[in-house]
């Protein structure tokens, strides 16, 4: 996980570690306030919290930790993969409208599991588009799609990266806490910050 | 022999769906739920060929997408309560049109649910079945 960190990992290292009855709470604590303080940030930069479909992230847990990145990954590879059928599918004659709305309901079904409502949108555009056997506007909405897939792509990257970059900083700001509450040792302390990397290192999910 | 689901504490689903990302998601719900056994076919030949290895009674569930590769859900959902399955089967699909619901009804489903797959929609399924 090279430079990849996701605080549910994080802590789950951290729950490992003797921890006094009293102090439990604590990891708890701290990942409620990086989430918020992820939330101010995203909104200061003019992204809004709910981009997708946050009951997806809330299925995230510590024995899935990656969840929310597996699920963001296979959209992307699946979007891709799915326009660039779509954008074959288009050279070919006769002209297979059929064939078109096939992979456009596809590629609808994968932004409604994300809850790409933008792009879900365009997507039933398209379909009708198709059912009215227009290429003209066929060949607007293939551009619509894509222009919402490279905001999204965009908009998920600054998410994810705002959100580790927000864990990061908390994590070391913590740590004297952490310590002095010894819910963590000098030994522990090195070894997450050997795994949580220095901040602003936060990187993409894989396939993004 | 299988036996009745009604005496098992774990319920068994089968999910024929083809695309990766639903079948993470539905993975995902359907652990929240808790004491599931999932199992994952990626086309409706499929579907039908497990049931027949497992029984009549062996699933709780099946939930099926509409539009796969060798056979769609819609011909699934003929085929499977053919070999004598009493399985509640659930059409899964992201057209919710009432023809698209229509279609899956009219193939012997016993629900319809569109997409994405929530914690709501399939709290809502598995009490209309009488399976949690």
């Amino acid at each position: 996980m090279t430079g990849e960190i996701q605080l549910c990992s994080v802590f789950k290292c951290l729950s490992s570690y003797p921890v006094q009855s009293s102090n439990e709470g604590h990891a708890k604590y701290l990942f409620q306030l990086t989430e918020t303080i992820a939330i101010d940030r995203l909104g200061a930069r003019g992204i809004p919290y709910c981009l997708w479909d946050v009951e997806v992230e809330a299925l995230q847990d510590e024995t899935s930790p990656n969840f929310t990145e597996e699920v963001v990954s296979l959209f992307f590879k699946d979007s891709t993969r799915l326009m660039l059928n779509i954008e074959q599918a288009m050279e070919k004659y006769p002209r297979d409208f059929k064939r078109w709305d096939a992979h456009v309901q596809q590629l609808k079904g994968s932004c409604s599991s994300i809850g790409a409502s933008r792009m879900k949108n365009e997507c039933t555009s398209f379909r009708t588009s198709c059912g009215a056997g227009n290429v003209e506007s066929c060949t607007k909405s293939l551009q619509k799609v894509k222009t919402e897939h490279a905001a999204l792509r965009q908009k998920l990257e600054s998410y994810f990266q705002v959100i580790l970059d927000s864990q990061r900083r908390l994590l070391y700001q913590s740590l004297p806490l952490l310590i002095s509450l010894r819910v963590l040792t000098q030994h522990g302390c090195t070894q997450l910050m050997r795994q949580a990397g220095p901040c602003g290192m936060a990187t993409r999910p894989r396939g993004m | 022999m299988a036996t009745s689901s009604a005496s098992r504490r774990i319920i068994r689903v089968l999910l024929v769906e083809d695309e990766a990302i639903h079948q993470v998601i539905a993975r995902q719900r359907l652990k929240a739920v808790g004491g599931v056994e999932l199992d994952v076919v990626v086309n409706g030949a499929e579907a039908v060929r497990r049931v027949r290895e497992r029984g009549a009674y062996y699933y709780d569930l099946i939930l099926t997408d509409r539009q796969m590769p060798v056979m769609d859900g819609h011909e699934a959902t003929r085929q499977i309560p053919a070999l004598g399955v009493t399985t509640p089967i659930v059409g899964l699909s992201s057209d919710c049109l009432a023809a698209d619901v229509d279609a899956f009804i009219n193939a012997g489903a016993d629900d319809f649910v569109p997409k994405p797959l929530n914690k709501e929609k399939l709290d809502r399924v598995l009490t209309k079945f009488g399976i949690v």
